[in-house]
């Protein structure tokens, strides 16, 4: 109903504002366009369509016209889409479905992916070059910074976890103990095999 | 049909001679057809944009295709449409009002919309075009305007192809009583007021009210499209039924 189409037109908006704001962006719309992907999500249920123009994108959650390609997953695993080599495996596991054209998915998905914005340039067309260039690199420097009070913290809860409290084993250890695990493994699958043929004689 | 049989039609609460109402009519949107766009956002707070967005996601439009859009007055509709279809298709802009039609072209043409739309003056009821030419007809805010809104609809019918698809996006009923006469005080005290003041024109928009009053409602508006041979007819009610989108298919 109504209130499907406000925030899918907010949304389109800003996506074809980024996208505008990319010189590359026409490019990369040739090969999408007037294309149409569905996604359904088994958590939101209802099909949320995407259809390519000559040069923008339109959204919908009312669509029900037919599309080049509908993807029919989870939330939890359209992170792993991104690798072409986990489909399969996906597909296999029931945890996907693709009706269609799986690289055209891709294709769409790229669209965002390679998107590459020059915001210091578009900073300085709106605030001229000297605002732009002193925010850019106060936002560098904070960027840096809170990295590293990041990278900080998480050496202190690593160092208290192993350490200190000994709650956890350290990465190396975790890895010995995974290859002695593995070893095990072998070992016992190997002494099963003789046992079995033992047994079958 | 009340609309067939008698010599006189309703324009507004008034009753009129058939022959007289769609001058009276023109008379209207000649006088509002440059501050359209700015009442439209105005009175209705812009949620006509959310409306007629609604309206163009469930058309099914595609490239290629061959629209048409009646009574489409400032081209809102036209303009998404355009996109929408590319360069392999064809977007019509029909409207019964010269005005309001020159409106709408000088816009779109300022937008950059041009090379797949066409303008044609038309009356609703007798459309010269050729039968089974559209992929989909919109009417958006024009069918209540029309004086023989059944021979409107099967005018449509008619131009349409078949498998084609027919939206009427409409003012209608409330269906909440409480937001029924919210939307009265709104419609007959506060409306003319602001015409006024905007369009310098009470009455355009005390006919504007009225004529909502006097149009189908839901249920009735659909019986007249599966009259008319649509199939499939179901409708939708907007912002509380303020708005109804009614959709037919031919087949």
């Amino acid at each position: 109903m109504l209130w499907t189409v406000l925030p899918t037109g907010a949304a389109e908006a800003l996506a074809n504002h980024l996208l505008s704001l990319d010189e590359q962006s026409p490019e990369r719309f040739k090969k999408v366009a007037h294309k149409r992907v569905r996604v359904t999500l088994t958590e939101l249920g209802k099909p949320f369509t995407v259809q390519a123009l000559d040069d923008s994108l339109r959204f919908s959650w009312v669509d029900n016209e037919p599309v080049d390609c509908h993807i029919m997953t989870r939330i939890a695993v359209l992170p792993e889409l991104r690798d072409t080599a986990n489909i399969t495996r996906l597909i296999k596991a029931d945890a996907l479905d693709i009706d269609g054209d799986p690289l055209l998915a891709q294709q769409f998905s790229r669209l965002f992916v390679e998107l590459d914005i020059d915001w210091q340039e578009q900073l300085a067309q709106r605030l001229g070059d000297v605002p732009a260039h002193f925010l850019s690199q106060a936002f560098a420097r904070s960027r840096s910074w809170l990295e590293q009070a990041l990278d900080d913290q998480k050496h202190w809860v690593r160092d208290v976890l192993i350490e200190e409290k000994q709650l956890l084993v350290s990465a190396t250890e975790f890895d010995v103990f995974k290859q002695q695990l593995q070893q095990l493994r072998a070992t016992v699958d190997r002494l099963e095999r003789e046992i079995g043929k033992r047994k079958s004689k | 049909m009340k609309d067939s049989n008698q010599d006189t039609i309703d324009f507004g609460y008034k009753q009129v001679a058939k022959t007289e109402k769609q001058s009276l009519v023109a008379n209207v949107f000649n006088s509002v057809a440059q501050k359209y766009d700015v009442m439209n956002d105005l009175m209705s707070f812009g949620i006509h944009r959310l409306w007629k967005r609604y309206t163009i996601d469930c058309s099914g439009v595609r490239s290629g295709m061959k629209v048409l859009d009646i009574a489409g007055g400032t081209g809102d509709l036209t303009a998404q449409f355009s996109r929408r279809v590319g360069p392999t298709g064809e977007v019509v802009l029909a409207d019964i009002n010269d005005a309001m039609l020159e409106v709408g072209r000088d816009k779109l043409r300022n937008r950059g919309i041009v090379g797949n739309v066409r303008y044609v003056q038309a009356n609703a009821e007798e459309l010269p075009f050729a039968d089974d030419s559209f992929d989909i007809i919109t009417i958006a805010f024009g069918l209540r305007n029309v004086t023989d809104k059944q021979k409107a609809l099967e005018s449509m019918f008619r131009v349409l192809k078949p498998g084609g698809r027919l939206l009427v996006l409409e003012f209608s009923k409330p269906i909440q009583p409480m937001l029924n006469q919210a939307y009265d005080f709104y419609s007959f005290n506060i409306l003319p007021k602001m015409g006024q003041m905007v369009a310098g024109d009470a009455e355009s928009y005390q006919y504007l009210a009225e004529s909502i009053r006097m149009h189908p409602d839901q249920a009735t508006l659909k019986g007249m499209m599966e009259q008319a041979g649509y199939e499939q007819v179901t409708f939708d009610n907007l912002t509380g039924g303020i708005v109804a989108l009614h959709r037919g298919f031919k087949f």
